[in-house]
């Protein structure tokens, strides 16, 4: 937890108090989004070969991690007092989140078509490595039929890229200056090129396999 | 490097607020800062001399006085 003065308490406060007004209706986008990814990535489910893999998992951010979300974007990490018209959650783009595993990584860009016509107007935002490559399409916007204010947002991860972070995560998040040290983004960097490696591997096999027996 | 520059002048990271200070010169520099100017501006801002009685902010955006004094709170 991180050390909060008496002059940004009060900050904090009203955001949590904010945070359980929204609850019920980030709870609604949350169900909303993920049975429409769903229904729409259910034809490419149900096609999916032995070794490939599609999940979908949606989560509803946490209070705290909301909170910190919001003061980890001030220079400092610091609420400003003074700051005119004060802090809203409702600038996070991701209180509703909806995350799609793929695997192999050729799924991928199945996915995204399938979802694209849907989330038409929705903005996109993709998750990028440290050299600008996009790792993972990642979209935000409003679910019209159960919200004008909270936004939803999905992203399409390679299975094993979005296991990487769930770790990578846990440890990482209090820190950002080390997550961004030079040594971090090296050692990040090589994961994912070795992931990369390996899921080229399991397709060379795959088509290797694939054109022995066909 | 900058993180060996700002080691080299006996900065220390504060992992709660994101930014390096050094409590006997009493000046603090941003991650955002250190990550967006030169080694050379950052050489040249710890060398500068300042108003020893309080802290000296180094932000890409100037702190207001209400983030300053939350800051030297948290940094005493």
């Amino acid at each position: 937890m991180p050390e909060r003065t008496n002059k940004e308490r009060p900050i904090v406060n009203r955001l949590r108090e904010e945070y359980f007004d929204l609850l019920p209706e980030i709870r609604r986008v949350v169900w909303q989004l993920e049975t429409e990814i769903r229904y729409l990535t259910l034809p490419i489910l149900h096609s999916l070969k032995r070794h490939e893999q599609l999940v979908v998992k949606s989560r509803i951010k946490e209070c705290e991690s909301a909170v910190n979300t919001l003061r980890d974007q001030q220079e400092g990490r610091t609420f400003d007092p003074d700051k005119p018209g004060g802090y809203s959650l409702l600038d996070l783009p991701d209180l509703a989140g909806v995350r799609i595993l793929v695997f192999p990584n050729n799924k991928l860009v199945e996915v995204d078509n399938a979802l694209h016509n849907r989330f038409l107007g929705w903005t996109s935002k993709p998750v990028k490595d440290d050299k600008e490559a996009v790792l993972a399409p990642k979209y935000y916007g409003y679910c019209e039929d159960v919200s004008s204010k909270v936004r939803g947002e999905y992203q399409i991860v390679p299975m094993l890229i979005g296991l990487f972070w769930d770790v990578e995560h846990s440890a990482m998040y209090k820190s950002r200056g080390a997550a961004n040290s030079v040594e971090m983004k090296k050692y990040r960097a090589d994961v994912y090129s070795a992931l990369a490696r390996f899921e080229e591997g399991i397709e060379n096999f795959e088509r290797i396999y694939t054109e022995l027996f066909s | 490097m900058k993180k060996d520059i700002l080691k080299e002048a006996e900065y220390w990271y504060n992992f709660d607020r994101d930014i390096f200070y050094n409590r006997k010169a009493k000046k603090a520099f941003s991650l955002e800062y250190v990550d967006d100017k030169p080694e050379e501006e950052l050489v040249r801002r710890i060398g500068e001399s300042t108003d020893s009685a309080r802290w000296t902010f180094y932000f890409n955006s100037p702190p207001s006085e209400s983030v300053k004094q939350i800051l030297e709170q948290v940094l005493g």
